[in-house]
Formats: C-alpha cells, structure tokens, sequence
C-alpha cells in the first residue's frame, strides 16, 4: 500500500480518535498531491480546528491558497448557520406577501437558535462542497472531526433522505387529494396547472443529499482514511467506528499507524512500551488487517513546515 | 326544442347526477385533503409544538406559504387567535 494507490480516490476523508494525528496526516497528503500538480482543495470540518496552525496560518471560511495548487478552508459551523438563513430570508423574500414578513423573518431567526441549526448548516455546506465547489478540484481532502462527530455527519445524507422522502411523498399525496377536491368542487383550473415550489423545494435537495450519498459510498471516488496510534482506546475507537462506517456503505482506504516506535530508540523505558505496542500491532494486524496498513514512525520533533512533511511522506511504508 | 331548452335540461340532469353521486363526498373529500396537509404541516414543522425534527432546518423555505395555512388550520380549531408559541399570524 502506498500513498499513491491512496490517491487514486478524488475524495479522501481522515478521520480519527482526537490527538492521533489526522490534520498532520491530511495536510502531507494534500501537500503531496498539490505538488504533483493536481488542484488540491483541503477542507476541515472539526469546528475545534487545527488546519491553520497545522500549517501555521490564520485561515478564514473563505478558501485560501496556501501553496500553488493547494487550498486550504475551515467550515465554522457558527458562520455557516448565518450565512444559510441570510440565504433562506434572500429566497423567500420575494414570494412573501409584504403583511407577513415580519414574522416569517421572526420564525426563521427562532430557528437559527434550534440546537441542530449548526450542523444542518454544516452538513448543508457540505454537500454543496463535494458537489459545486468540489467539481472545481482535482481533489478533495476532508480533515474531519473526531469520530463520533464525523460518523454522524456521513450518516447524515441517508438519515436526511429517508426524511425527506417522507415528506415528498405527503405533499404529493397532498396536491391528489387537492385536485380530486378542486374537481368535485368545479373549481378546477385546467389554463393553469400551478408548479408547487414546496415540492420542488424538497425534490431538489432530497436529490442533492441522494447524489451525495452515491458519491460517498462509490469506492471508485471516496476513500475514508482511519488514523490511530498504537494504543488501546484508539484501537478500540476505530474498530467500532470502522462497523458503523461499513454500515453506512462508505469505503475505507487505509488504516494509517501513526506514532511507532522507531527501532534506533533505546532505553529500558522505551523498551517496555515496545513491548506493549508490538502487541498492540498484533492487534490492529488481526482486526484492522482486513485493510490495507500504512505505518509512520514517531518523529524525532514535532511536524511542522514542509520538509517535515515531506519526510512524513517518504517515511510511509 | 331549442338548443339552449336543450343545455338547461342537461345541466339539470347533471345537477342531478351530481346531487346523487358526489355531493356527499365532497365533504368527505375536502375533509380528507385539510387532514393530509395537517399531517404535512406536522412533518416538515413538528419543532413548531416541541417535537425534535431532524429536517426543520431544511423546510424553512416553506414558511411563507405553511404560515397562511396555520391561520386557517387554528380557525378551523376553533381557535380565533394563534395559540402560544408558534406562528403570530394574527
């Protein structure tokens, strides 16, 4: 297994327990495929991010290039959820009767305070990331958030389908019932067939979360890259994680092992955390072996800049 | 017989047919249709009475027109004025 085989996914997630690793891991990976020249766009969804001091800048929800080819974005959920109702308010404006605006303005402005409003606006920007913005790239890399947090917002296209057909089906049935009333009543408008925007509101993002979801479960595009480091709750993290991931149909990649021990250190204090690890190894072979494993050795000092993150890169094996 | 004598008792028989045949129905009908869109209301909005909807944040388009039905939905309560908590329609 190497980088390369990775790479041969448009969409690649790392995700992982906190602390093992997948911001440094991503920002390599999406060094290393920037410059083999491939328009790289590198997204964090962890609302605590560490992508720009990863890399030692201030970014903004705006994205920004950081080296040729390569661009960086944080999604701050907070921004997103008010940019999502300025849009709403946009939309609306113009088919809203004048006297009721002001309410519907104060309906909306309640349920920007509704405890979901951030991630739907963050799963919102989501999708429109892998879908419009995404198509502008040669590549996506996604540094997630921990996984409990990421397992639920890859869920989230399928969860977000079921219930929006749901509901398309009760307007459809709505809108029948409604002609077979205007026909009995003789007041049936036969000039004009009105378009209903409320269903067309619903058809058109239940298909956008749809065409999401294909693309996340196609193995051929999307790749979902678990790191961990050899040590028992991570280990036990990710094997739970990696079921539900299974479950919800989206491919793993690889499994990188980050933070090994490498063979030159010496001492009888490393020597018996050596022995734990080996047998913390045995166990990721035995029940992670099933995909394919890469291996990076604990660093001398901390990852940063861009040799150090070539180095990273050539050490993976 | 002239045509319009003709139209008048074919209206009449129309009338008639319908009298029989639909009038009682249609009532039933248009109960059926406010139910159907009641139970739409409560799907897209049930965040509105308290209850946790996972796509409330997505049908926040459908306002403007949910907020003219909710006024007739509490009249047909027999509510004259909107109930706490959801939309001050009136």
């Amino acid at each position: 297994m190497t980088v390369d085989r990775l790479l041969e996914r448009r969409l690649l997630f790392f995700g992982g327990k906190g602390g093992v690793g997948k911001t440094t891991l991503a920002v390599a990976v999406a060094q290393y495929a920037a410059e083999r020249g491939e328009k790289t766009l590198l997204v964090s969804t962890d609302p605590a991010h560490s992508t720009g001091d990863m890399l030692e800048i201030s970014l903004g929800a705006e994205p920004t290039e950081v080296i040729p080819n390569l661009t960086v974005l944080e999604i701050d959920p907070t921004a997103e959820a008010d940019r999502y109702i300025r849009d709403v308010k946009e939309r609306i404006a113009e088919s809203t009767p004048p006297r009721l605006v002001q309410e519907v303005e104060r309906q909306i402005d309640i349920a920007r305070l509704t405890p979901g409003a951030e991630e739907s606006a963050l799963f919102d920007r989501f999708t429109t990331l892998i879908e419009v913005e995404g198509s502008r790239y040669d590549r996506l890399i996604f540094d997630t958030a921990p996984l409990g947090h990421t397992l639920r917002l890859l869920g989230l296209p399928e969860h977000m389908h079921a219930w929006m057909s749901a509901l398309i089906g009760r307007r459809k049935k709505v809108n029948a019932l409604n002609r077979m009333w205007q026909r009995v009543a003789g007041t049936e408008d036969h000039a004009e067939r009105r378009s209903d925007r409320v269903l067309e509101a619903l058809e058109e993002r239940s298909a956008r979360f749809a065409r999401v979801r294909t693309v996340l479960t196609d193995a051929k595009r999307t790749a979902f890259v678990f790191v961990l480091i050899p040590e028992r709750l991570p280990i036990l993290e990710t094997e739970k994680a990696a079921t539900a991931l299974a479950a919800h149909g989206i491919p793993i990649g690889a499994v990188v092992i980050n933070r090994i021990i490498p063979d030159s250190a010496e001492g009888a204090f490393i020597e018996r955390r050596r022995e734990r690890e080996r047998e913390y190894m045995e166990r990721i072979e035995r029940d992670l072996g099933a995909y394919p494993l890469l291996r990076v050795r604990l660093q001398e000092t901390d990852v940063v800049g861009r040799e150090a993150l070539h180095h990273l890169i050539a050490g993976l094996h | 017989m002239s045509w319009s004598k003709i139209r008048a008792k074919l209206r009449a028989a129309r009338d008639i047919y319908e009298g029989i045949f639909i009038a009682p129905y249609r009532a039933e009908i248009y109960r059926e249709y406010l139910r159907q869109r009641d139970l739409f209301f409560l799907l897209g909005f049930a965040d509105l009475i308290g209850v946790p909807n996972p796509v409330g944040f997505y049908t926040l388009e459908l306002y403007p027109e949910l907020i003219e039905q909710f006024h007739e939905w509490h009249l047909r309560l027999g509510m004259e004025h909107a109930p706490d908590g959801g939309f001050r329609c009136c």
